[in-house]
């Protein structure tokens, strides 16, 4: 895949920055935790 | 720039998983299914037998008493279990790629964002569904045939090789990619991979706690420290003095200094390390870690090693956990003493992870952007990759005990507490117990005996040790034996919630690497050439060949 062949993101994501991909990243994982503790239990 | 192609293909992923679902709902792929899944169809098998006996019973009662037959039904199998979340998730996701596949077919894109999101989807349902195949087709295949081998070859092929669906899932990628290459409908999609692969390693931290540092030797702690620590610093040094370029020496370092494959994929994100880096790290831990697991056995034998010093020293010398397990059953197929002190340093070392990650991101930001000469500070503020923080926030909820008991390890923890009625010791056990009490070699394995027959149940930890001990005490009974592998059993448990969040991590995994596979094309290959198979073998010597003087100098019969 060659850089050209994306305007948004890069050639290995779809976030423009680092930090943005980390952050959905952290949202993701938070979102999969708090379901995680609701649904099932210890 | 329009991205979204019209193209049906998420439509008929989406199709296919649906009919996934439905025929393992229906049971019409049960005999597939038996054979991919043996060890969950034998415990179907048994629990089947149990209840058709039990079934029989009731009903020629029922037929004596002139009641008509009762109505009963068989508890779940771990099969059932299996089969029901292979349904759930293909119902679930293929539903949602069915909708948004013919979303695709009949709307008329329009340049922005929803056009963007929408053109992600296809690509991210052809890695989901490749990681599929993967963990619910390939891997137990591989398993299925490891095992089969093992009369043949006298060792599971398939473990040693570590060919789970985390190489599984690479392997794959690269094949699609250098012989099919990927389709245009899925190239945007599989851009998502290392987001995959980033929110499965913030996971990841939950499976770890501080508090089981406490409960490992001193020793171990004090010996894996400075090995971890020694070769992480060595990889560092020289993939800078190589010029190996930064992401590619600190992947390998994580790999060569932690535990091996998955240090290596839990560190790829944080030194931004490439598809093609993170191939060629775990392919150098895996030869040298093969390697090892053949050598290391016969030099045991050879210098005479006892079990705590072979086990200390393939522990810390052995790069990857899947041989460290394999060297200590080849160095003492019969006895356990050999596996279990490898897997305390096994242990010990994987617990450094968190601190690994941490060292790794604030050295690559400072060697990145050649930090020496700016304000570090500023720099790791700037740069510092933030998804390592929530490793760090799970990290620190866990060892908190906020998903499990505050000392568990991966999930499994120690409780006495929690042990049902009827696991507890039956009388006649107890009186079995009685009889060897004489025959204990140590006051602790004495005390924890009498305790265990008192109480009927294991109540502490240090009682559990002393009992894993007692255990192997020559001429015992081996009924008495078993009693207290059940008592030992009854009194460890498997969190759900870290169940739970280990079945994601491995999904996030899974569909990240196979993604990750896919951008590892023959060119990058050459292009990356054979300094991290120089690095990792340099240090892997080194750390070898040091753990073995330090063991043979130290170690004797304490760990």
């Amino acid at each position: 895949m060659e850089e050209k062949q994306f305007e948004r993101g890069t050639s290995l994501s779809i976030f423009a920055a680092d930090r943005r991909e980390d952050l959905g990243a952290l949202i993701a994982a938070i979102l999969i935790a708090i379901g995680v503790m609701f649904f099932v239990g210890k | 720039m329009i991205y979204t192609k019209k193209s049906p293909a998420l439509l008929i992923i989406g199709i296919l998983m649906l009919v996934w679902g439905f025929l393992n709902s229906s049971g019409n792929v049960d005999g597939m299914q038996s054979w991919l899944q043996q060890s969950a169809y034998s415990d179907h098998m048994k629990v089947k037998e149990k209840f058709d006996a039990e079934f029989r019973v009731a009903k020629e009662m029922a037929a004596s008493e002139g009641k008509p037959a009762p109505v009963m039904k068989m508890a779940a199998s771990r099969f059932d279990h299996a089969k029901a979340e292979q349904a759930k998730l293909t119902y679930i996701v293929g539903g949602i790629f069915a909708v948004l596949g013919l979303l695709i077919l009949v709307w008329t894109p329009k340049l922005g964002d929803f056009d963007y999101y929408l053109s992600i989807v296809p690509g991210m349902a052809f890695i989901v569904g490749i990681a599929f195949v993967v963990r619910w087709g390939l891997d137990p295949i591989f398993g299925n045939w490891g095992k089969a081998a093992i009369p043949l070859l006298g060792w599971d092929f398939a473990h040693i090789f570590n060919l789970n669906y985390v190489v599984l899932g690479i392997v794959i990628g690269i094949i699609t990619v250098n012989v099919f290459s990927i389709p245009g409908w899925a190239a945007n999609g599989v851009r998502t991979a290392r987001f995959f692969l980033k929110t499965g390693v913030i996971l990841l931290g939950v499976l770890y706690s501080a508090a089981e540092l406490a409960q490992l030797g001193a020793l171990s702690v004090v010996m894996i420290g400075i090995f971890v620590l020694g070769s992480v610093g060595m990889v560092l040094y020289m993939g800078r003095r190589m010029d190996a370029g930064n992401s590619m020496t600190g992947i390998l370092s994580a790999g060569v200094g932690v535990c091996g494959v998955s240090a290596a994929v839990a560190a790829a994100p944080v030194v931004q390390a490439k598809a093609v880096e993170i191939a060629y790290t775990i392919g150098t831990i895996l030869v040298w870690g093969v390697g090892c697991m053949f050598v290391f056995p016969t030099i045991g034998h050879l210098l005479g090693m006892g079990p705590v010093q072979f086990g200390a020293w393939a522990g810390t010398g052995i790069l990857n956990s899947a041989q460290v397990a394999g060297a200590a059953l080849a160095f003492d197929p019969t006895g356990i003493e050999t596996l279990k002190v490898a897997e305390i340093f096994n242990i010990t070392r994987v617990l450094f992870l968190p601190i690994i990650v941490v060292w790794l991101a604030a050295w690559y930001v400072k060697h990145e952007v050649g930090a020496e000469k700016v304000d570090l500070k500023q720099v790791l503020i700037a740069k510092f990759p933030v998804f390592v923080l929530g490793f760090i926030g799970m990290f620190a909820l866990s060892s908190m005990g906020a998903f499990s008991p505050a000392d568990h390890y991966q999930g499994k923890y120690f409780s006495a507490t929690e042990i049902k009625e009827d696991k507890l010791l039956k009388p006649k056990e107890t009186v079995l117990l009685e009889a060897e009490l004489a025959k204990m070699k140590t006051p602790a394995e004495t005390a924890a005996l009498k305790d265990l027959i008192a109480n009927r149940k294991v109540t502490s930890r240090v009682h559990d040790g002393a009992l894993l001990s007692a255990g192997k005490v020559a001429g015992l009974d081996p009924l008495a034996k078993a009693v207290i592998d059940k008592a030992h059993n009854a009194a460890w448990h498997n969190s759900k919630t870290i169940g739970a969040f280990r079945n994601w991590i491995a999904w996030l995994f899974a569909i990240g690497l196979t993604g990750l596979g896919m951008q590892i094309t023959a060119k990058a290959l050459k292009q990356a050439g054979g300094k991290p198979l120089i690095i990792g073998g340099i240090v892997g010597t080194v750390k070898a060949l040091g753990s073995l003087i330090v063991v043979l100098l130290f170690v004797r019969e304490f760990v």
